[in-house]
């Protein structure tokens, strides 16, 4: 092996590193939140990060051929997929979930909490303006 | 120095490691206590096993894998979203068969 080959696999053993971490942290988050809505947060980014890091090692290691592209291909496809997937789960758990109340706040309308959030910012900016002075 | 010795044992250990990981995600699946929650932990499970035939196709050398792992990747797409679907199909029958047969019974009393 000469040194170009040792800096590949050195490369490519970092990017896989990096994604085995990922996962790792996708599955200690899996377990340690208590509510699905939550763990959503934690699996969906295995779900794009996670593969990404670790098919980018693999692509390192086989070279410039058409593995590499379908692998490339791999992952553009899970980037658009994952955020749907979790959307929809997201909208499930909503659906089914008759005391979604206790675990999270709710709006009966978008306009309301676009409403508060207008009246937070307007009093962010006022004590900003009073601090100033 | 040969490169097999390095690459060989390289992608062994890494197929050890994702399976035990894919053990775990299998304990999330059977522990949920939410449909959302096990159908959360299958969709990660694909995730990993994606990795996995990544994986086997260079330790193998067959490139074609790489194409079954694109067929994966959108199978367990289009599951989760489908079961997802039908699941709340599922539960707004129920919801709504429960409020008629209450509906009816408060009819008759009336």
């Amino acid at each position: 092996m000469n040194a170009a080959e040792w800096i590949r696999l050195i490369i490519g053993c970092l990017f896989i590193l990096i994604g085995m971490v990922i996962f790792f942290t996708e599955l200690f988050g899996v377990f340690h939140f208590k509510y699905v809505l939550n763990r959503m947060h934690a699996a969906a980014m295995g779900d794009t990060l996670g593969i990404s890091a670790c098919l980018l090692g693999l692509m390192v290691f086989s070279g410039l051929n058409f593995t590499t592209l379908k692998m490339f291909l791999i992952i553009v496809f899970l980037w658009f997929a994952s955020p749907v997937s979790s959307h929809v789960l997201s909208r499930l758990e909503a659906a089914t979930n008759d005391n979604l109340a206790a675990h999270c706040e709710i709006y009966e309308d978008v306009e309301i909490l676009e409403q508060e959030l207008a009246t937070a910012a307007n009093n962010d900016t006022e004590k900003k303006e009073a601090s100033a002075l | 120095m040969n490169k097999e010795l390095i690459y060989h044992p390289l992608f062994i250990f890494l197929l050890i490691v994702l399976s035990f990981m894919l053990l775990v995600c299998l304990i999330r699946a059977v522990k949920g206590p939410r449909v959302a929650d096990r159908l959360m932990a299958v969709n990660m499970m694909g995730t990993m096993v994606m990795v996995m035939i990544s994986v086997l196709a260079l330790l193998l050398r067959e490139g074609y894998l790489v194409d079954i792992c694109l067929i994966y990747a959108m199978i367990s797409f289009l599951s989760v979203v489908v079961i997802s679907k039908v699941y709340i199909g599922i539960y707004e029958e129920q919801h709504h068969s429960q409020e008629n047969a209450e509906g009816g019974n408060v009819d008759e009393r009336g």
